[in-house]
């Protein structure tokens, strides 16, 4: 196999015909492209949707009241539904198990003033593990903890957008900012990969608003992460019955969709991963199906060429060659320009998508890239192919009956 | 060297049978120079195919060398054809892109030798039918006279016990006929056992022994003088 001069023949071959040896090529090279690309490409789209979710952790579940639609227990339809600290607490005491971390949200806004700065931002009260909850990145200080909760302390983690409108290229760590007229001390600054607006946030601690607007034990919002272990099943059974509790605890219709709203995070994970993997798998596919075009192309040509070669096969056979060295011959050549043309295309595709991939950066489409397992069974599945598109052709031409060569007709 | 015995042969054409050999016999001593003439459908290539293993017969016996040549598979027809026969072809039948040198190596290059030593062989020789300075050129750079001696030189490389030759002349005007035919001569000089069929009378002449064939079988069979081609050269 590692013949210097069977390698001989075989470029000369190639040298000899460049136009078939580069169409020949072509195809497969396109094929191996295409398929790479279309893999990328769905890799991107994955990327993409993940980077969305994983805004926040994608175990977590939000609670959120509403007005009820359907008369229940006694009740009128249109009845407002409010939680309060306790709701927080019932969940946490309910299910020990289950729940990983939990938060309230209070939700207010706020015209902060810094010297001579100011500016209008969304104020969120909250619990020290609404930062794994919302995976809330601090750069700079610290978040909310629960020394801030008890003594209902008027501290403020602000957004990296806050802190260059208010302080500019001031440290804002320990420094005090007016909210509604009310001196908060800037305890941290935070990031966010999901959106800017993220970043005009502020998080205070949730105790201290509820005194600060009414001393009221309110809450807008519950939003939990449950024990990462769970799989789907028993993450949508967790939430159906945190959802029932919830219902029944303030007496709404076991139907009734708008009076208080479990929205669990899996559900639309789940669908993005099985909608990926149903892309995955037609894109490889095709991917194959147009890699056997370019293989049928390839043993076409090799037909073809053994055709063409009648005669000088015949000679040979004529002056000793076995057929063994004869099929030798055409399966190495055959093999030869599938897997260069092959690692070509393959090249050219990892190429391009280490250019343009990271460039790449889009909310549905985020770094498209391949794997090295994917270019490995690449190379694996060419040089299989290369091997079984020369296979006919080399027994058609192990069976050249040298008398050919010796008819001069 | 030859040894054949009441050889038949007859080819399928649909659903006729065509009997083209009706039982040859024919002995080749070592040495000999032998022309098989006969005109066209006479069976003389049909003979030669089978002489030269690249068809096989339908009755009789073939010894070559003292080897019964008899069922035998794609390889060893390839091993014994390699080992005992040499070709030459009326249209030459060289491989195009690869140099004189190259064509002349391919033989032994399928019996194993290794590449310094075929290159040395082959060089000598194309030095003895005298296109040493031609090594490195292309089939497509020589004359015709040039191609088919390198074409025997091509069959000479291998050593093989018998050279078949398949109307060398043919594709050739009649003086490099007799360059050709001088160069056979020689090689027969040394002791080789040459074969040559032919149609042409005066090629024929230039051989020891003529046989004639007509309608599949040997009508003829006699010793001449040998015509020398060199006083045509």
């Amino acid at each position: 196999m590692f013949d210097r001069d069977i390698w001989q023949e075989i470029f000369h071959t190639l040298r000899n015909n460049k136009l078939r040896t580069f169409l020949t090529g072509f195809s497969v090279g396109w094929a191996i492209f295409i398929l790479v690309m279309l893999l990328a490409s769905v890799n991107g789209m994955q990327n993409g949707f993940t980077n969305q979710f994983n805004d926040d952790a994608t175990n977590s579940i939000f609670v959120r009241p509403g007005t009820t639609a359907k008369a229940y227990a006694g009740f009128e339809a249109g009845r407002r539904i409010q939680f309060k600290n306790d709701d927080l607490d019932y969940i946490k005491n309910s299910f020990p198990d289950d729940v990983e971390y939990i938060s309230a949200r209070y939700f207010s806004n706020t015209t902060a003033r810094y010297k001579s700065e100011t500016g209008s931002y969304s104020v969120q009260g909250v619990h020290p593990d609404h930062q794994a909850i919302e995976k809330t990145i601090v750069t700079k200080g610290r978040y909310i903890n629960n020394a801030d909760i008890v003594n209902k302390a008027k501290v403020a983690v602000i957004g990296r957008k806050v802190s260059e409108d208010l302080f500019g290229q001031e440290d804002p760590i320990g420094k005090f900012a007016e909210f509604n007229s009310l001196p908060f001390r800037v305890v941290g600054v935070f990031t966010d990969d999901g959106d800017d607006n993220a970043e005009r946030r502020i998080y205070a601690p949730v105790s201290t608003y509820q005194r600060i607007y009414g001393n009221t034990n309110t809450i807008n919002q519950i939003l939990l992460t449950y024990n990462p272990s769970f799989d789907l099943p028993k993450a949508l059974e967790f939430s159906g019955r945190l959802e029932d509790l919830m219902k029944r605890r303030h007496k709404v219709s076991p139907s009734d969709q708008a009076g208080i709203n479990v929205w669990n995070y899996a559900e639309a994970f789940d669908d993005i991963s099985s909608f990926s993997a149903v892309l995955n798998a037609i894109s490889i596919g095709v991917g194959f199906l147009i890699l056997v075009a370019g293989i049928v192309g390839i043993g076409n040509i090799m037909v073809f060429t053994i055709k063409e070669r009648t005669k000088e096969i015949g000679v040979r056979k004529a002056l000793g060659a076995m057929p063994k060295q004869i099929i030798n011959l055409v399966l190495l050549e055959s093999t030869f320009i599938t897997a260069l043309s092959g690692f070509i295309g393959l090249i050219f595709a990892w190429i391009i998508l280490s250019l343009l991939g990271p460039a790449i950066d889009t909310p549905a489409f985020s770094n498209p890239s391949v794997s090295l397992s994917t270019v490995v069974t690449a190379t694996i599945i060419l040089i299989v192919a290369g091997v079984l598109a020369g296979l006919i052709p080399a027994i058609k031409a192990a069976n050249v009956k040298p008398i050919v060569a010796l008819s001069d007709k | 060297m030859i040894e054949i015995k009441d050889l038949h042969k007859s080819y399928k054409m649909g659903s006729n049978s065509l009997h083209v050999l009706k039982g040859i016999n024919f002995t080749a001593q070592s040495g000999e120079l032998v022309a098989i003439m006969g005109s066209s459908g006479s069976g003389k290539s049909t003979l030669l195919n089978i002489l030269g293993m690249l068809d096989g017969a339908d009755n009789g016996e073939y010894i070559l060398d003292g080897v019964p040549i008899k069922d035998l598979t794609e390889t060893k027809a390839a091993q014994y054809r390699n080992k005992f026969l040499g070709f030459i072809f009326q249209s030459f039948n060289l491989i195009n892109y690869k140099s004189a040198l190259e064509n002349v190596a391919l033989p032994l290059y399928y019996q194993k030798v290794g590449r310094k030593e075929r290159q040395v062989k082959a060089l000598n020789y194309l030095e003895r039918v005298g296109l040493k300075e031609w090594a490195t050129h292309l089939p497509s750079e020589l004359s015709g006279g040039q191609k088919q001696r390198v074409a025997i030189a091509r069959a000479m490389a291998a050593e093989p016990k018998v050279l078949l030759a398949d109307e060398p002349t043919g594709a050739l005007d009649s003086k490099t006929s007799y360059e050709v035919m001088d160069l056979i001569q020689k090689i027969n000089d040394e002791g080789n056992t040459i074969l040559v069929v032919t149609h042409e009378e005066d090629i024929a002449h230039m051989c020891k022994r003529i046989v004639h064939l007509k309608d599949g079988v040997i009508v003829e069979d006699k010793k001449i003088e040998q015509v020398r081609a060199e006083q045509y050269v």
